[in-house]
Formats: C-alpha cells, sequence, structure tokens
C-alpha cells in the first residue's frame, strides 16, 4: 500500500502515520529528514522519537534526498516524516541560494517512486501548509507551491490519502477510514 | 461535548446558532460558566491549559476553536508554539469529544460522530 498522510501543525499527523506503518509491516524502517540543528529541533525530534519508541523502527537519516534510502530492495514498510523538511532542504542551500523548484519537484517525485521500488508499503507524512494567502518573502511562496504540487503529483498515484485533522484521520482518497 | 473547528470567518459561529444557542449562551473566557466557549485558540495564547482549565473545557456543551496550523510555520517562535499548542489541544479534546464538526465555506462536515 502507498499512502500519503497530510496535515497542518500539531494535527497528529505523524502518530496516526505511525499507528498504519505499524499495521502494515512487521519489517519497518523510519526515514528522518529534520536536521538536527537548534534546540527547537532537538526537542521535537526527541519528542517525534518517544513517540516512535516500542514501535520497532529502524531509523535512518536522510534530510535532503530518498535516493540513498531506496537503492537497495528492503521490502517492508517505510515511513518519511515529513516531506516539507525534505522540500526545504532540497530547496534551499545553506548559503542561501536556491535550487530550482522544477528540478526538485521531479528529483523527489522521483525518488518517492523509488521508495515504492524498494519497499512493499510506503507512508509519507507530508504539510498542509497552503491554507494562508501569498506570503511577502517569494521563497516562501516557492515552498508552499512546491509542496502542493509534490503532495497533488504522489495523490494521482498513491492508494490512500488520509488528512489528520485534530488526531481524527479523514478519508480524502482510498479506502482506510 | 462538540468541538467545533474551522479557518477564520468559515461560520463556526453560525453553525452553534443553528444548535440553538444564543448570544448570552456564549462567550470566550474560562470559568464563565456557559455553555458555549467560543475561540479557545485566542485562550491559549498564554500557554498550555492546566488541569481544572482543561476540565472547564471538557465540560462545555459546545467548544469552538479556530484551526490555525495550516499555513506556513511562522518564523516567530512564540507563534510557532502557539499553533502546535492549539493543534495538540484540539487532538486531545476530539479524542473525548461525541462529535468533532468541521465548517468549510459555512458547511458543517462531521468528521467525528
Amino acid at each position: 500500500m502507498r499512502a500519503l498522510v497530510v496535515g497542518g501543525s500539531g494535527s497528529g499527523k505523524s502518530a496516526y502515520a505511525e499507528q498504519l506503518a505499524t499495521l502494515l509491516s512487521e519489517r519497518r524502517t523510519y526515514i528522518a529528514t529534520m536536521r538536527s540543528e537548534g534546540r527547537e529541533a532537538a526537542e521535537r525530534i526527541s519528542r517525534h522519537r518517544a513517540q516512535r519508541a516500542g514501535l520497532g523502527f529502524e531509523t535512518i537519516e536522510r534530510p535532503d534526498s530518498l535516493a540513498a534510502a531506496s537503492a537497495t530492495v528492503r521490502g517492508g514498510v517505510v515511513l518519511v516524516d515529513d516531506l516539507g523538511n525534505l522540500v526545504a532542504n532540497a530547496l534551499f542551500f545553506p548559503d542561501g541560494s536556491m535550487a530550482d523548484p522544477r528540478e526538485v519537484l521531479d528529483r523527489l517525485d522521483n525518488e518517492v517512486k523509488g521508495l515504492a521500488r524498494a519497499f512493499d508499503h510506503v507512508v509519507l507524512v507530508s504539510n498542509e501548509v497552503g491554507a494562508e494567502g501569498l506570503h511577502e518573502q517569494d521563497s516562501t511562496n516557492v515552498w508552499v507551491r512546491l509542496i502542493g504540487a509534490l503532495n497533488c503529483l504522489i495523490a494521482t498515484t498513491f492508494d490512500e490519502v488520509t488528512e489528520v485533522v485534530c488526531g481524527v484521520p479523514c478519508q480524502v482518497k482510498g479506502m482506510l477510514s | 461535548m462538540i468541538l467545533v473547528i474551522g479557518g477564520i470567518a468559515s461560520g463556526k459561529r453560525s453553525y452553534v446558532v443553528s444548535l440553538g444557542y444564543g448570544e448570552a449562551q456564549m462567550g470566550c473566557a474560562l470559568y464563565d460558566g456557559k455553555p458555549v466557549l467560543c475561540g479557545l485558540e485566542e485562550i491559549l495564547r498564554d500557554g498550555a491549559l492546566d488541569a481544572s482549565a482543561i476540565e472547564d473545557v471538557r465540560s462545555r456543551a459546545v467548544v469552538t476553536c479556530c484551526e490555525v496550523g495550516m499555513g506556513v510555520v511562522p518564523m516567530d517562535a512564540s507563534e510557532r508554539a502557539w499553533r502546535e499548542r492549539v493543534g495538540r489541544t484540539c487532538s486531545s479534546l476530539a479524542a473525548d469529544a461525541d462529535m468533532v464538526v468541521r465548517m468549510v465555506c459555512g458547511i458543517p462536515q462531521t468528521i467525528k460522530g
């Protein structure tokens, strides 16, 4: 099964995705995308680790590319949390310059397809960030549009699309409920 | 308890009126003894609810809260923390709520109950 789980900040999307992944397979790989920079990131990472503890995930850190994770066939379920970080890390370089958003979109779309070949089940967590108007910074708007476009692309081929609202899973596409 | 969520001006208050509650029964403060608590997100500005505040919120017939977590994560750390707090508080309230209604363009969508 290939499932896309979206939601806003604090919506409970990660917890839902973890529960779904544990139901899909006993062989569980977790791809963490957040760079551990600063206290807030560290706190968030440790909160997610505590939430996952005991669920039997092998954790690998891939903040800007999924390619290496799917280089070998691993089987089981892979959970990627989350695409917002992955897109930001792929789009914005440390020196302040930006990658070509079209190329980032194509690359990440291909990498997601690669995951589907390397694992039996794929669960992706993504972010709902477009429910405001345009932002003052053009680079922010590029990021918002890129996540929206990637979500749309993934949703066309994935079996399940679920929006988590206040911890309640709302099915957008597919059979899960 | 019925938890009513939705964006700004999505029709939350009109929906509460349609349930039969008048303005006099709606308040926006903790411990005001009214059946409807409106605007939980503003109550969460100052920090997380303590145990007695949570109990007060849970005892209401209807609680409305703005959905604030679906835009870009703000640059300001306290704004980020507030959005997370609103999301997590709503998730916790939704777990125990009899009904969760999400307003979209004035249309109530019952996502739980």
